[in-house]
């Protein structure tokens, strides 16, 4: 016991920054956000225990929550795989061996430092706007533009495309599986005269498998907690008419716009299981699609 | 045994070099001190922090901080800092918010110290009552404000439209939106949208002879006080004579993206303590007009406390504070300062230092409030808890009408519904 103290203590000496960060700042707000979730708890008198009242509720009475489970479930299914598509058409663009690569990766990646940031979703407001610039452009070409944003059909959409946007940490996770795959498969290939679309099929995503299960895994993960952007677009409402309500938006507008502390933890709970299932759902499948090269079959 | 190392010896001497300094601070910092934080903008916040320095300079012992922040944030930092028991000595507090900071006990009363340090005895008693909860007086009246129909004088002039502008009728403004709208070949809309705007349909329901809340905090607006009103407005946008449904549903926009701003509508809803920012940011010269009344129905308009000054539960140096609160509604030089943006004084003396030196728009915002005085009805009884949430359950169902989604009569039963039960689960 006291050998392994000599030996690891530098290691936990250099560890306890995070170990007090976790312990003091996030395992005590979780596990008092569990308790939370059992009582109505308005921030500024003692938190009384109603048991499964909130859970109850938010099944059975609460529409705006299936409306927020709608909204977010659409972003999730139509972000991720555009931003995942995205990502690696770029990415096998940039493989391609430039010699200003270094450049292009910063260029690409730009956009996802400055995504989550106010500003980004300032701008988009201003691009979608009625008078905006995209408007503009279709003008030009004679198309009559919507008011994207104010229209609950179309506001959705116009954060999917941010979303595309963004594709840049996928990108650079992708261009490192892409790096790693062995240029002599490919060769061979082209000496078979295989078809590039077959070269893509047959071995750019078989040996892509576990990069691709690892970004699907993170993507799906923080499109289910989008945040920032649908905040400020929507005004922090959810407007127009609740096109935009996100989990995350109708959780922030319970806690701190309504003072249903324990409501909102509750549904943090929830989305915390949701994200979770999601997570064990992709790690279940993936054993049939995904393939690591040290493994043998 | 610990051995004395060179290191542990200077991190020593560092230590007592440190704890000396912070000892010393107290005695250059001032030793009393107190935070007031408003709500505000641009211009608030530079009469605010004028106001603060004046004080400042008077009571040199007294250190005043000032925090601001816009209406938007202003209750989710409020809330966090109470949660927090963190709250500013004096918050700037809203008649929608005090019934319920008062029951969570956030706020201390105000009577123990009227006639000590707090001199309000020649004030005008009814924007006082405004502030009181259960008897008891928890928030004094920085000043008073009532609605307004915000209209640009030039197009109303061109377009010829003769109404009188504090006794007219819906009928009167409809038809004002269709002669403005057709006079400038739609360069101009008549009229903001208001179908959004819930201050408005409370005037509506109480021209029908009815509050939005009855005294036990339940919803009274009926389906048909909904529909009607939703309809009103429908029938103005299907005849183009109101700003665009893409604009409309752009909630609680800043003054500056308004109709009256932007100049392409003639009217906007506003508080009429905004007038003077209003004409700050409009190219023409606003005049100030009443929320139009129904033919034969109830005074729907009232007069409000528009913002009010409470002393918080987490106060420390009361005497100091209140100090503070006794020189906001008293000293001359501070009410100078503040003039009529917060809305009108209710102390007639400071109104009549006031007088000769206000600007036009002031003067006509006096003017207004003179006028209006007997055309509106009595102050309603404070929200219940829920009615912020009510607000945004009335933009939103509304925004479906709107863009025409929904037929006004069957939005108006699903807000209904949801008013109801949104006030009753908030209890």
């Amino acid at each position: 016991m006291r050998r392994f103290f000599a030996r690891n203590a530098p290691a936990y000496v250099f560890l306890l920054p995070w170990l007090i960060g976790f312990f003091l700042l996030a395992l005590g707000p979780i596990l008092a956000s569990l308790y939370l979730s059992f009582t109505r708890y308005d921030m500024v008198n003692v938190p009384e225990w109603v048991g499964l009242d909130n859970y109850v509720y938010m099944f059975t009475r609460d529409r705006r929550f299936w409306k927020a489970l709608d909204v977010t479930f659409t972003y999730v299914a139509l972000a991720v795989p555009a931003r995942l598509i995205m990502a690696l058409g770029v990415a096998m663009l940039l493989d391609k061996g430039l010699r200003t690569i270094g450049l292009y990766r910063a260029i690409f990646y730009l956009p996802s430092l400055l995504g989550a940031s106010i500003a980004i979703a300032i701008l988009w407001r201003q691009l979608f706007a009625a008078d905006g610039v995209v408007n503009q452009i279709m003008a030009t070409f004679g198309i009559q533009g919507a008011s994207w944003i104010t229209n609950p059909n179309t506001s959705l959409y116009t954060l999917v495309i941010l979303a595309m946007w963004q594709f840049g940490s996928p990108m650079l996770i992708f261009l490192a599986g892409l790096r790693g795959i062995p240029r002599d498969l490919y060769e061979a290939a082209e000496i078979d005269g295989t078809p590039r679309w077959r070269q893509f099929t047959r071995i750019t995503l078989p040996l892509l498998a576990p990069v691709i299960f690892f970004n699907l895994v993170l993507q799906t993960i923080d499109a289910f907690k989008t945040f920032s952007s649908a905040f400020i677009i929507s005004n922090g409402t959810g407007a127009p008419a609740d096109s935009l309500l996100f989990y995350t938006v109708y959780l922030f507008n319970e806690a701190f716009k309504f003072f249903r502390m324990g409501y909102a933890s509750a549904l943090a709970w929830v989305l915390l299981i949701i994200i979770a299932v999601f997570t064990a759902v992709a790690f279940f499948t993936s054993k049939y699609w995904v393939h690591y090269e040290n493994e043998r079959d | 045994m610990t051995k004395l190392t060179r290191r542990s010896m200077l991190g020593a001497m560092g230590a007592a070099a440190a704890a000396s300094a912070f000892s010393a601070i107290p005695a250059w910092a001032a030793d009393r001190s107190i935070r007031h934080f408003w709500w505000g903008n641009p211009e608030r916040d530079k009469r605010t922090f004028a106001v603060i320095d004046v004080f400042q300079k008077a009571n040199p012992a007294i250190e005043v901080s000032g925090e601001t922040i816009g209406w938007g944030d202003y209750w989710t930092k409020m809330a966090t800092q109470t949660a927090g028991r963190n709250m500013a000595d004096l918050v700037q507090m809203d008649y929608r918010f005090l019934f319920e900071y008062v029951r969570r006990g956030a706020l201390l009363p105000l009577d123990e110290h009227i006639g000590k340090s707090l001199m309000i005895a020649d004030f005008d008693q009814g924007p006082l009552e405004g502030g009181k909860v259960d008897g008891k007086l928890y928030a004094l009246n920085i000043g008073s404000n009532s609605q307004v129909m915000v209209h640009n004088t030039r197009v109303f002039q061109e377009a010829g439209i003769d109404a009188d502008l504090i006794n007219w009728t819906w009928d009167d403004f409809a038809k004002a939106c269709e002669t403005i709208t057709a006079k400038t070949n739609g360069a101009v809309k008549g009229s903001d949208d208001l179908s959004l705007m819930i201050e408005t349909f409370e005037s509506w329901v109480r021209q029908n002879g009815r509050e939005f809340y009855d005294a036990d905090g339940k919803v009274t607006a009926t389906v048909d006080d909904v529909a009607s009103y939703w309809q009103f407005w429908a029938d103005l946008r299907e005849k183009g004579a109101v700003r665009d449904a893409d604009k409309t549903v752009i909630l609680d926009p800043p003054i500056a993206e308004s109709g009256i701003a932007v100049g392409d509508t003639a009217m906007s809803h506003y508080w009429s303590n905004q007038l003077v920012g209003i004409q700050a940011v409009a190219k023409d010269k606003i005049g100030a007009a009443m929320v139009p009344h129904k033919a034969g129905g109830k005074p729907g308009q009232f007069i409000k406390p528009s913002m009010f000054m409470s002393l918080s539960r987490d106060a420390k140096d009361t005497d100091a504070a209140m100090a503070y609160m006794n020189a906001w509604v008293n000293d001359p030089e501070t009410t100078a300062i503040l003039g009529l943006e917060r809305g009108i004084p209710c102390s007639p003396k400071v109104r009549a230092a006031l007088a000769p030196n206000l600007t036009e728009v002031e003067k006509m915002s006096v003017d207004y409030f003179e006028a209006i005085q007997s055309r509106v009805g009595p102050l309603p009884l404070p929200a219940p808890k829920g009615a912020g949430e009510v607000r945004d359950a009335f933009m939103r169902v509304g925004t479906d009408v709107v863009l025409g989604n929904a037929q006004a009569a069957d939005a108006a039963t699903a807000f209904i519904e949801e008013a109801q039960s949104i006030v009753e689960r908030a209890q």
